[in-house]
């Protein structure tokens, strides 16, 4: 989601309350009104309405302050120039779209919006300015053809500078090529994306752009250039551009890119239809619509449409890069009718609920738990090798679930035994009456043979002055009988515990448990002051999903 | 009299003039019942007593998170790992006027730089004052004294609601009567405390009185053991799933790109993949895809919607699932035209999911979500909103008011119409999400093999346990303080 702020008189609105709830009905979230500014999230399916002008055509076509004109955003002029591409992006940022809009009316604000909007499209869309990025100058001071190539050579004026830099330079002290150094690629000797007219560099891509060729508010000629690594991005940009620069009194000229024999004009800027059955609508609306409500609601989304036999036959403007088929189409018209409009009904047919048999089995031992008067803790699953293993004087395994990255510094890892939890949660309670007894039951995991196992654990502690082994082992008694689980005990030796005071609990001669009383060390390492007698018991091998 | 009097009328007979504290330690007796005490026997002129008064702090909620580190403190952390940061990617404003404030950090256009200050403060040993203050009014210690020694500092916590300071009173110069004494003298005629077996069976309470007790005293605190606050919201919430007739299913938590993202159509550059929002896996690294004609499906989709170069490699990550959609696909996938099955198929689940994120009072990494999906026929937008709301009606919201309850369309890239529920909080007079719904996308059953039309939604849960429990940190669910578990309320649904 991205955040786009405008003055809210622009919109043209009297009622700010009726502005915003037209902005609520087509899908979008206001998030603040702050004096004069409105901040809008807008969702990441709709780049066009992360910009001021493509937001207001939206807001006019669904008030209907705006007629539709069929084929309005079209391209009608011839190409102006040229732009030969060279072999040297072709491995790197083969792709570029261009175009030049004349007369276009700026002032201080809506040259904020312009790059205000082509800079969070470069960031969102264009995946922080290495998918696609966006060069916007003043055509009038451009000379000639222009070349769109890479070289690990030139040297110009960036914007944001007072001297003249090259490329390996603007990489390493411009603030611009810090922050965007990651878009160049390669290992030796580094090549960096550049275009240039007859005479000289207008911009190092998609880095930073000339002084020379800089807009300002009174630029009313501009050449847009759009380059990166997806052909369709690049494309569809290029289109979303021109549309907004329309809005804003600009006549689109194209430019013919050429790519050694192959040549093709851009922007693109063509209608799509799309084709949908009356039937389909109404089906997933859930209303029956007549045909020209249809065309209506159509309409107000921005697509020009029409009737044709069972069909309705929508042109989908060029500035719509969401729309991928009939699907998307119904769902802006469902938008246009309104989803308070829609009636409720139920699903037809009876079902009978039926509980998941790991959840219940673990919810009786927690009830069984509770009657034995122990507590319930939930802990979370990530955690940490030092709760994990260095506090409980464990040894560390390498069979365990290990996190990549994360921006918490105490998360490595998921548990591999509920313990340590209970023990750090008794950590935490240490001025609160005992006894103190808590337990959990839910999820470990661990790795073996690179496939993740996961197992669900019961255990639980028992704090108090005067806590002792016996009690712990009949507990462990009570807890097997109701599970009807036949067991054995034998010594063992788990750090966690005082040797000679800790058992394994065996079943089928397998160890599926150990209890005890826990080691004073790992008290002292949990800053834990009265003795605790603890258990663990897998009560779940191996769960395994998605099999009867 | 009851024996608490009794003790402490004991203990003070020949003494001079005694204080609270040196009570406690001679008779044993908890602060309650010597409280009692004090009250009961002046009440009867037993004892004289003085009131004297007594600073009391106690850290809010927000302070006990402030504990681990003062949102200043971890600004300036980061800071001294990026260098620099713009103003407006800075979300943390509190931390960022704190940090200016202290001279930490310097504000140029809009970017933000750490101070010489700034560095030192940023250093693994620094000792913040206002965390040195908190620490020690954490501990409970005198806050009198704590109070002179931290002054400001003091104040500035009280500002930030990081304190609560009450004054309470409490008594001295606590000394015996003539009247007390003339209790304590009457107290020397016999009677029968406590009840024994030998005293019922051999019937000597035939001969002597029951002495009367004192029905004021105070009693020790009895706790229950009890289930956890999340379980018990969770079962209400399988609850009113089961009650609707849906049937429950749950899945695994570590799973591949594949089920989280792919198979649920989100481009394989989407930024939420990224390791900024996902918590991908160093072991396993990967998690191999079984059904190659599925794989293959997936991709196939993948390529003429998305970009023309999908990666095996990227869908076969290991990570922690984002949500728990991931389940519902692996159902639609598994039910696909099972000819056994009677349509429509209602499914439910309810689990962790997990988000990478810097943990304070008002973030988890570990969040619990339920999913829900209706797979059939002749489905459409009027069954999925007469679902959503049936089950918001059972949890409690007035659906059928429009201030309160509303839908509005929404994106989700795996549906098509999308929409999501919002409810109207009254406290912070804002609308909040309830849950994302839609239709999932034809691309998406075709590829999992199905025909059918399937409903889809996932909610979040933690905000309305959240609300239910009344608590003003939500990391103080999963700490597990067992005085918290012991005397929290019940549930209000």
């Amino acid at each position: 989601m991205a955040i786009v702020t405008f003055n809210i008189n622009d919109f043209g609105f009297k009622d700010r309350e009726e502005l915003k709830e037209v902005i609520n009905r087509i899908g979008l979230e206001v998030e603040e009104v702050k004096g004069d500014d409105i901040l809008i999230d807008v969702t990441p399916n709709r780049p066009d309405l992360l910009d001021f002008y493509g937001l207001k055509r939206a807001i006019d076509n669904f008030s209907g302050k705006k007629a539709l004109v069929e084929d309005y955003y079209s391209v009608k002029n011839g190409a102006q120039i040229e732009i030969e591409v060279g072999s040297g992006v072709g491995k790197i940022r083969p792709y570029i779209a261009a175009f030049v809009a004349k007369g276009v009316k700026l002032n201080e604000r809506k040259l904020k919006y312009m790059i205000n909007f082509t800079d969070k499209l470069a960031d969102t869309y264009g995946r922080n300015r290495k998918k696609m990025a966006i060069g916007l100058h003043n055509y009038n001071v451009i000379n000639g053809n222009l070349v769109y190539d890479a070289s690990s050579e030139g040297k110009f004026l960036p914007i944001g500078a007072e001297v003249e830099m090259d490329f390996d330079e603007i990489i390493e002290k411009h603030a611009k090529g810090i922050r965007y150094s990651n878009t160049i690629e390669g290992k030796g000797k580094r090549v960096y994306p550049f275009l240039k007219d007859s005479e000289k560099i207008l911009s190092m891509i998609p880095i930073i752009n000339s002084k020379a060729t800089a807009i300002n508010e009174k630029t009313s000629n501009i050449l847009v250039d759009v380059t990166g690594t997806s052909k369709k991005t690049v494309n569809d940009t290029a289109n979303l551009l021109a549309a907004s620069l329309m809005d804003q009194g600009g006549e689109i000229f194209p430019i013919m890119i050429s790519y050694g024999k192959k040549s093709e004009t851009t922007p693109t800027m063509g209608y799509r239809e799309i084709k949908t059955s009356l039937n389909k609508i109404d089906a997933t609306i859930g209303a029956k619509l007549t045909e020209s409500m249809l065309v209506g609601y159509a309409n107000k989304m921005g697509y020009p449409a029409s009737k044709y036999g069972n069909y309705i036959l929508v042109k989908v403007p060029p500035y719509r890069l969401d729309v991928l088929n009939y699907q998307d189409v119904v769902e802006d018209i469902a938008i246009s009718f309104g989803y308070d409009r829609v009636v409720p009904v139920p699903v037809r047919g009876v079902s009978v609920g039926l509980p998941g048999d790991l959840y219940e089995y673990g919810d009786e031992v927690a009830r069984y738990m509770i009657g034995l008067g122990f507590t319930e803790a939930i802990n979370n699953y990530l955690t940490n090798d030092e709760t994990e293993f260095s506090n409980t004087m464990r040894v560390k395994s390498d069979d365990i679930v290990t996190i990549a990255y994360s921006k918490t510094e105490s998360i490595t890892m998921l548990r591999s035994t509920e313990l340590p939890g209970l023990l750090q949660d008794l950590g935490r309670s240490v001025h609160e009456k005992m006894p103190q007894r808590m337990f959990e039951v839910g999820s470990v995991f661990d790795v073996r043979d690179g496939k993740v196992h996961e197992r669900v654990n019961l255990a639980f502690v028992s704090q108090d002055s005067k806590v002792n082994f016996a009690e712990v082992k009949s507990a462990v008694a009570s807890i097997m009988a109701y599970l009807g689980l036949k067991y054995e005990i034998g010594d063992d030796d788990d750090p966690a515990f005082i040797p000679g005071r800790c058992a394994k609990i065996l079943i089928d001669g397998k160890k599926r448990g150990v209890f005890g009383e826990i080691n004073p060390a790992v008290l002292e390492n949990f800053k834990l002051m009265e003795p605790v007698v603890a258990c663990e018991i897998n009560l779940v091998g191996e769960v395994s999903y998605f099999s009867d | 009299m009851h024996e608490y009097q009794l003790k402490l009328l004991n203990f003070i007979k020949d003494r001079r003039e005694c204080n609270v504290e040196e009570i406690l330690d001679g008779t044993g007796l908890s602060t309650d019942q010597v409280m009692w005490a004090i009250a009961t026997l002046r009440d009867r002129n037993a004892i004289n007593a003085s009131k004297e008064e007594t600073l009391v702090v106690e850290l809010t909620g927000e302070g006990k998170e402030y504990l681990d580190g003062f949102p200043e403190e971890n600004l300036v952390r980061s800071l001294s790992k990026s260098g620099q940061e713009s103003v407006a990617n800075i979300k943390d404003e509190i931390g960022l006027m704190w940090a200016k404030k202290n001279g930490w950090i310097t504000i140029e256009g809009n970017m933000v730089r750490l101070s010489t200050e700034g560095s030192k403060a940023a250093a693994k040993d620094f000792e913040y004052t206002a965390r040195k203050a908190l620490k020690e009014l954490g501990k409970g210690g005198d806050a009198a004294a704590i109070r002179t020694k931290y002054k400001s500092e003091m104040e500035a916590l009280k500002k930030r609601k990081l304190i609560i300071i009450t004054k309470r009173s409490t008594v001295g110069g606590i000394s015996i009567t003539d009247e007390g004494r003339k209790m304590l003298e009457a107290e020397k005629v016999e009677g029968i405390g406590q009840l024994t077996k030998d005293i019922i069976t051999s019937g000597a309470w035939k001969k002597s009185a029951l002495k009367r007790y004192d029905i004021s005293a105070p009693s020790e605190e009895t706790y229950s053991a009890r289930l956890h606050p999340v379980r018990e919201f969770v079962n209400y919430v399988r609850r009113v799933w089961l009650d609707m007739g849906f049937v429950e299913v749950s899945g695994p938590i570590i799973e591949s790109a594949f089920w989280n993202f792919d198979v649920l159509f989100s481009p394989q550059d989407h930024p939420t993949r990224e390791m900024q929002d996902t918590f991908f896996l160093s072991n396993p690294k990967e998690i191999g895809i079984e059904d190659a004609a599925l794989l293959e499906r997936v991709k196939r989709m993948h390529k003429s919607s998305w970009e023309k170069v999908w990666r095996e490699k990227l869908a076969e990550q290991a990570l922690l699932r984002t949500h728990s959609t991931s389940v519902s696909a692996h159902y639609m996938y598994r039910f696909a035209n099972d000819v056994k099955s009677e349509y429509p198929l209602k499914l439910f689940s309810v689990g962790k999911v997990f988000r990478n994120e810097s943990i304070d009072y008002k973030h988890l990494a570990e969040l619990i979500q339920t999913d829900g999906i209706i797979i059939g026929d002749n489905l459409n937008l009027a069954h999925l909103i007469y679902t959503l709301k049936s089950f918001y009606q059972n949890l409690g919201f007035d659906v059928n008011n429009a201030n309160e309850f509303m839908f509005k369309p929404s994106y989700f890239p795996f549906v098509e119409p999308g929409l999501e529920a919002l409810y109207y909080d009254k406290e912070r007079k804002d609308w909040i999400e309830l849950v994302g719904a839609g239709i999932i996308r034809k691309e998406i059953t075709k590829a999992l093999g199905t025909k059918k039309t399937v409903l889809a939604w996932g909610a979040g849960l933690d905000r309305l346990l959240f609300r239910s429990l009344k608590i003003d940190a939500l990391t103080t669910l999963y700490k597990n303080e067992i005085g918290w578990l012991r005397t929290r309320k019940r549930l209000e649904l």
